[in-house]
């Protein structure tokens, strides 16, 4: 019983996923109350007609009470999580009390991120942003949900399965030699090779940031030296859609565990796969079926049911990536997603020509924002206000910006017009301090800017001289290279995704650890995660059993995480807990780049529906560092997590020694030169 | 003297109860629909934005959940909410109160109403808004006027502090009690001193209901300077009507003894094991042997939602009979009786309404005026009574012998309530009851009137629950007048002498002991001043304390801040909460197992021993 929507103010759906359960759930509800005979509508205006009660209220509270909903709990413990964002209103509904309001707002945050990752800062622009996500045209719009509904439910997935995607981190698969060749592999050859190809064959482009994943697990990762940092909350969603397109069959190629690293054994392993699977090597290469079959819920609705084709594999995504840390958020990027074996997948990421001009329209954006802000606040601030924005500057950026935008485009006519008339009025209304008259227009500037951003970096791709992309031979011809440098390896690396570490490997002998049962690590200045895996599916016993008790304990840990962070938000950074048989800990704490401790500093407190507590969605670590530093001035602060789940009989020194000796012993891998 | 707090603002951002059924046709404005808005002094607008959007929005919810709504959450305040028959209550409180306890708060605020109104379709069809609303807000008040923060948090009652009173003088208030039952009339009672329990028979819930009488009787009392008019008790006596749920009133008229040996079976059918009733001041504390934890017990299911009890109140206060009693009312059909005459009913209704008017009124005033309505159709009701052998049937079940008891109890389920049902109808006829004809047309009512007898003396108040035609015999009243008074007398002089606890040495250690089944809170956070150095405790509290009620698996945690570390541990009888005072040492929040945070258990398992608190 879940559901997941999104409505405009006008209570217009523009997007939905929902599962079976919920689908059927209401298509019963709704015929019941309707007259015999009447065939059922379309489910997306089901939809909408059942919830615009809940949007309207919600536009009106906002409007007249300057509050908003942010969840409903019923006696049978549904739970409606909402979010306002921008013009947008998002809503998340679970029934089956597998998820709690934070899991629900998670989800919101994280379809925002991939709409924002998606459509750039047309969402910075509830109209088009409508317009975006709402095509008029049905097969488009089917196209577009559906590719959104398998992004929702891969993430789901993800969620639900996968550690990196529960405390939102990245894992890295922990091998330094071969971690370091695939770097140096990456950067002198492949990058070096693409880059240097004619600007023709690359069509202007410029490989920025290219890595290897071995399901979610990075293998490697190179980012060129002209390009800014990638942040986690990129890369995590980056993950999510590679995935989203190669979706690894956990089930399918789950491979023994016998499996050793190889030098040259590659041929003993296939030979040792071919023998114990019983079923050739055919089937483990079969093609991964598509992720809407993974959780075959998709519904029996007519506008589910026509049949997309698969996306042209050498044709890219078009992303809208963070840079600087934030300073420039949604830059265009182009998203070369190259399968190389089933599980294992090469990503591009290019630097697509003419950029600037998202600096360009960031800023203007940022001006107008704020004028509308000093104009919303009245003419009282209205005097510091001029001063502070000085029109007359962003009066002549934006005549130059046009000047260098070129005369062709129509859309640059418009905004040029457009630009006269709220200058004509900007200048009328300054003089008759009529300022209120003044925010539509503002409104409607910043409109008429993501529009043009939108124009140029959203519906450009099949322009006259054809799709603007790296040609696909080029891509083949990377494809093959990291193919052939890594054949003899992607058996080994297959199993080693899944067994990345294990709690009898280093650097965690039992012997050191009595009682303890499992452990997450996290290097949050980083973004990345060490812990043991945790396989639960049938087919193989990991160190915590199978089926049910290794079930159990992934619910617990899972749990955990849910908990710790509830405390975190109410600034609790160490919190211990006995629950039932076990003993749960959890420690945040910082370091200096030398691995100094820091004094622990006061956390800030936030309210129940302030925004989830991860890096994917929204990245909480990154706020928290900023708090944190400000106290440290000149220092590179580092912020660390450690959980661990204990048995309960043992004695509580014990445990908390064992925390301590894990915490500085994982401080080492994490200076392994993995990158 | 009972405390007067004033409710704390901050505490309740709103109260309303809104009746959809007179807002149905399109131009029904909202304000019709509005019962009660506290604070009253909202501006209407105001009043009909938050009525018209909460109910809508709930209504859509509830229809597409197939289910009540029971929390709405705004960015700035939190509602608990109940819906039931076309009417919404809401209570907003701060987004810092723990949902569990905005729940609680609403579940005991529309109890009380039921409590001392009856079925609240009836009243609002027998009585004016004005009326209620005094009701309401005598209601929040009361609970809104908690002692501390803590015992906002937790909803539990006021008590003595049991450390600081001599033992002897507990067990004497429950021998006053236990000698008050006697008289067959009497179900079980409490007593009160200074708006706090000395001693109880009662539930938690029923303790906390008839607490409020007793305070408001007080208010008024010292409002109007005593000039109620005297009987010849003096002005200490009173009494008022009020109604009980099935269920509670079965808790009461079985045997205290028995209790124990059906709690296992009876009690855990009935949803309600963790607030049984106990002789508190008897020492009988709960056994803390752990229940058994199966899963697919209903027991444990019930643990898991955040009310346990709640569902099964609700159907005693909205819904038709309970099922238990069906083999009653199939017998004694309330249709059958059903008066025939509409003037009757406003007959009824003015007396009614007189008889609420004089709420504190001196006990002789109220026995006359029943005697008068007795007198009109005494012989129906002898008839009934002996037809259904009501007092003997009470005989037996307070006369305990052995091992049968427990057989007699289990048969006389469907006895008690079939007679209940009967004894309600000759109150209709002939008692206090306030609208027979509604009582009984109206499908949702499956409250039984009972009767509140209230004495006091001084500070000290004797409440007791007791049978509707308690007040026709003298001879009963008596009896329990002359027999408890003096050592009424004697147990207020006695109390009176102790002194009130001194004052903790601040600076040492803060800690909240809380005991969920009796409902009661032992602390030494003081309510006035909510001073900076207690603010973090009672912040890590009400965070522990949810986090208790939604893990049933939690039986303890360490949570630390920078600057504080709070201990929290549970049974599953008790919470026990703990903070060391005076500056935590510095720590950088690794894992450090010399870090003092780690020390709070057995610091508390020390310290709280003179507390009377025992984590060992």
């Amino acid at each position: 019983m879940k559901c997941l929507l999104i409505a405009s103010e006008s209570a217009e759906i523009l997007f939905h996923w929902t599962d079976q359960e919920f689908q059927q759930n209401v298509q019963e509800k709704y015929s019941s109350s309707q007259e015999e005979g009447e065939g059922l509508p379309a489910f997306e205006d089901i939809i909408s007609t059942l919830f615009a009660p809940i949007i309207i209220s919600c536009g009106t509270m906002v409007y007249r009470q300057g509050d908003s909903y942010t969840s409903f709990t019923t006696e049978n413990n549904h739970i409606y999580a909402l979010c306002q964002f921008d013009e947008c209103l998002y809503i998340a509904v679970n029934g089956d009390g597998e998820e709690k309001e934070d899991d629900l707002r998670r989800k919101l945050y994280v379809l925002r991120k991939i709409t924002e990752v998606m459509f750039g800062m047309v969402t910075l622009s509830g109209s088009l942003l409508r317009k975006e996500l709402r095509p008029q045209d049905t097969e488009q719009r089917v196209r577009l949900w559906k590719h959104l509904q398998s992004l929702v439910e891969t993430y789901n997935y993800l969620r639900e399965s996968d550690q990196s995607f529960l405390v939102e981190a990245v894992e890295r698969l922990i091998h330094p030699t071969l971690c370091e060749q695939c770097i140096e592999f990456l950067e002198r050859r492949l990058v070096q090779q693409i880059n240097s190809s004619s600007l023709v064959e690359r069509a202007g482009e410029e490989v920025l940031h290219t890595f290897i994943l071995v399901h979610t697990k990075l293998l490697a990762f190179y980012s060129s030296r002209t390009a800014s940092t990638l942040n986690t909350s990129d890369l995590l969603t980056l993950i999510i859609m590679a995935q989203n397109m190669y979706p690894s069959n956990v089930e399918l190629d789950e491979p023994s565990p016998e499996v050793q690293p190889p030098i040259s054994y590659s041929k003993i392993i296939y030979n040792y796969l071919e023998s114990t699977s019983g079923s050739g090597p055919e089937s483990f290469y079969t093609p991964e079926p598509s992720p809407s079959s993974r959780d075959s819920s998709s519904s029996e609705d007519s506008l589910h049911t026509l049949d997309i084709g698969p996306p042209d594999p050498s044709t890219p995504r078009r992303v809208f990536l963070e840079l600087k840390d934030g300073q420039l958020p949604m830059v265009p990027h182009s998203m070369y997603c190259l399968p190389l074996w089933p599980g294992i997948t090469l990503v591009l990421l290019t630097k697509v020509p003419n950029i600037q001009i998202t600096r360009s329209v960031y800023s203007f954006l940022e001006d107008f924002t704020k004028l509308e802000k000093c104009l919303n606040e009245g003419q009282a601030g209205s005097g510091a206000a001029r001063g502070q924005l000085n029109m007359h500057n962003t009066r002549s950026k934006l005549d130059k910006f046009i000047r260098d935008l070129g005369p062709s485009e129509l859309q640059v006519t418009l905004f040029r017009a457009h630009k006269t008339n709220f200058y004509i009025s900007f200048e009328i209304i300054l003089c008759l301090f009529f300022y209120y008259s003044l925010i539509p227009l503002c409104k409607s500037m910043k409109t008429r800017l993501c529009s043009l951003y939108r124009q140029r970096f959203l519906t450009d791709t099949g322009s006259s001289d054809g799709p603007r992309c790296l040609s696909p031979a080029l891509q083949e011809r990377a494809q093959t290279m990291v193919q052939e440098k890594l054949m003899d390896w992607k058996d080994f690396l297959l199993v080693k995704s899944k067994r990345n570490i294990t709690m009898v490997s280093y650097p965690l002998q039992k012997e050191e650890f009595p009682g303890l049962v499992h452990f997450i690590w996290v290097d949050r200045s980083s973004g990345q995660i060490i812990a043991p895996s945790l396989n639960i599916t049938e087919r193989t016993t990991s160190e915590l059993g199978k089926g049910p008790v290794a079930r159990y304990i992934k619910s617990k840990v899972w749990g955990l995480v849910r908990t710790t962070r509830q405390y975190l938000r109410k600034g609790y950074s160490t919190v211990t807990l006995r629950d039932g048989d076990f003993y749960f800990c959890y420690f945040l704490w910082f370091e200096n780049e030398n691995g100094y401790k820091l004094e622990a500093g006061d956390i800030p407190i936030l309210p129940d529906d302030s925004p989830p507590i991860g890096m994917l969605g929204y990245d909480y670590y990154r706020k928290l560092l900023r708090y944190y530093g400000k106290n440290h001035q000149g220092e590179a602060v580092k912020c660390y997590e450690l959980l661990t789940v204990h048995l309960g009989v043992i004695p509580t020194e014990i445990i908390l020694q064992h925390c301590r000796q894990l915490a500085s012993k994982l401080w080492e891998p994490s200076r392994n030169p993995l990158l | 003297m009972a405390e007067l707090i004033l409710p704390d603002s901050r505490r309740c951002h709103y109260f309303f109860l809104y009746d959809g059924s007179k807002v149905r046709g399109e131009d029904d404005p909202t304000r019709k629909g509005i019962c009660y808005f506290y604070p009253e002094e909202t501006p209407l607008d105001k009043q009909d934005l938050l009525c018209s959007q909460l109910a809508g929005v709930g209504r859509c919810v509830s229809e597409l959940s197939s289910s009540q709504v029971s929390t709405l959450r705004l960015r700035r305040c939190k509602f608990a909410i109940r819906m039931k028959d076309d009417f919404f209550w809401a209570l907003g409180c701060s987004v810092d109160t723990p949902t569990v306890s905005v729940c609680e708060l609403l579940h005991q605020l529309i109890n009380l109403f039921c409590f001392y109104n009856g079925p609240v379709r009836m009243s609002y069809e027998l009585n004016s808004r004005e009326t209620l609303a005094t009701g309401w807000t005598c209601f929040l008040s009361h609970l809104l006027s908690a002692q501390s923060p803590l015992h906002y948090i937790f909803s539990c009652l006021r008590t003595m502090d049991l450390t600081n009173v001599d033992p002897l003088l507990l067990l004497k208030a429950a021998l006053i009690l236990q000698a008050c039952q006697r008289c067959p009339l009497v179900l079980a009672g409490c007593i009160i001193f200074k708006g706090r329990v000395v001693s109880t028979q009662l539930s938690p819930e029923l303790t906390m209901k008839v607490m409020v009488h007793e305070r408001e009787m007080f208010n008024k009392a010292q409002r109007t300077n005593g000039t109620s008019a005297p009987g010849s008790f003096g002005c200490a006596v009173s009494s008022t009507g009020v109604f009980l749920s099935p269920p509670e009133l079965q808790n009461l008229r079985s045997p205290p003894v028995n209790k124990d040996s059906s709690s296992h079976s009876s009690i855990q059918k009935d949803a309600m094991p963790r607030r049984s009733r106990l002789s508190r001041t008897l020492s009988d504390t709960p056994s803390s042997e752990p229940e058994p934890s199966d899963p697919t017990s209903p027991h444990s299911s019930q643990m898991l939602s955040v009310h346990p009890h709640w569902s099964e109140l609700d159907n005693s206060v909205f819904s038709p009979a309970p099922t238990q009693s069906a083999a009653g009312s199939t017998t004694c059909s309330p249709q059958a009786q059903r008066p025939s005459s509409s003037q009757r009913r406003n007959s009824h209704k003015a007396e009614e309404e007189t008889l609420h008017k004089s709420y504190y009124q001196s006990f002789h005033d109220s026995t006359r005026g029943v005697r008068q309505i007795e007198g009109e159709e005494s012989s129906t009701c002898e008839g009934n009574l002996h037809l259904n052998g009501g007092d003997g049937a009470c005989e037996t079940e307070f006369d305990f012998s052995g091992p049968t008891a427990n057989v007699k109890t289990v048969s006389g389920d469907n006895e008690a309530s079939c007679r209940s049902i009967k004894d309600h109808m000759t109150e209709v006829k002939h008692l206090t009851l306030p609208h027979p004809q509604t009582l009984e047309s109206n499908e949702q009512n499956s409250l039984i009137a009972m009767t509140l007898y209230v004495h006091r003396v001084n500070s000290l108040v004797l409440a007791l629950l007791v049978e509707p035609h308690f007040l026709n015999d003298t001879t009963s009243i008596e009896e329990v007048y002359h027999s408890s008074l003096a050592s009424l007398n004697g147990l207020e002089a006695h109390l009176h002498t102790i002194s009130p606890a001194a004052p903790e040495p601040a600076g040492q250690y803060l800690f909240a002991h809380y005991d969920c089944i009796q409902n009661t809170l032992t602390t030494n956070v003081s309510g006035r001043a909510v001073g900076a150095p207690e603010h973090p405790f009672v912040r890590a509290t009400s965070l522990l304390h949810s986090h208790f009620c939604s893990t049933e698996t939690l039986q303890e945690a360490i949570i630390r801040s920078a600057g504080t570390a709070v201990y929290g541990t549970r049974n599953v009888a008790q919470e026990t909460f703990f903070q060391q005072l005076g500056g935590p040492p510095r720590n950088s929040g690794i894992p450090n197992h010399q870090d003092s945070a780690f020390s709070l258990p057995s610091k508390a398992r020390h310290r709280l021993l003179k507390h009377g608190v025992n984590l060992l």
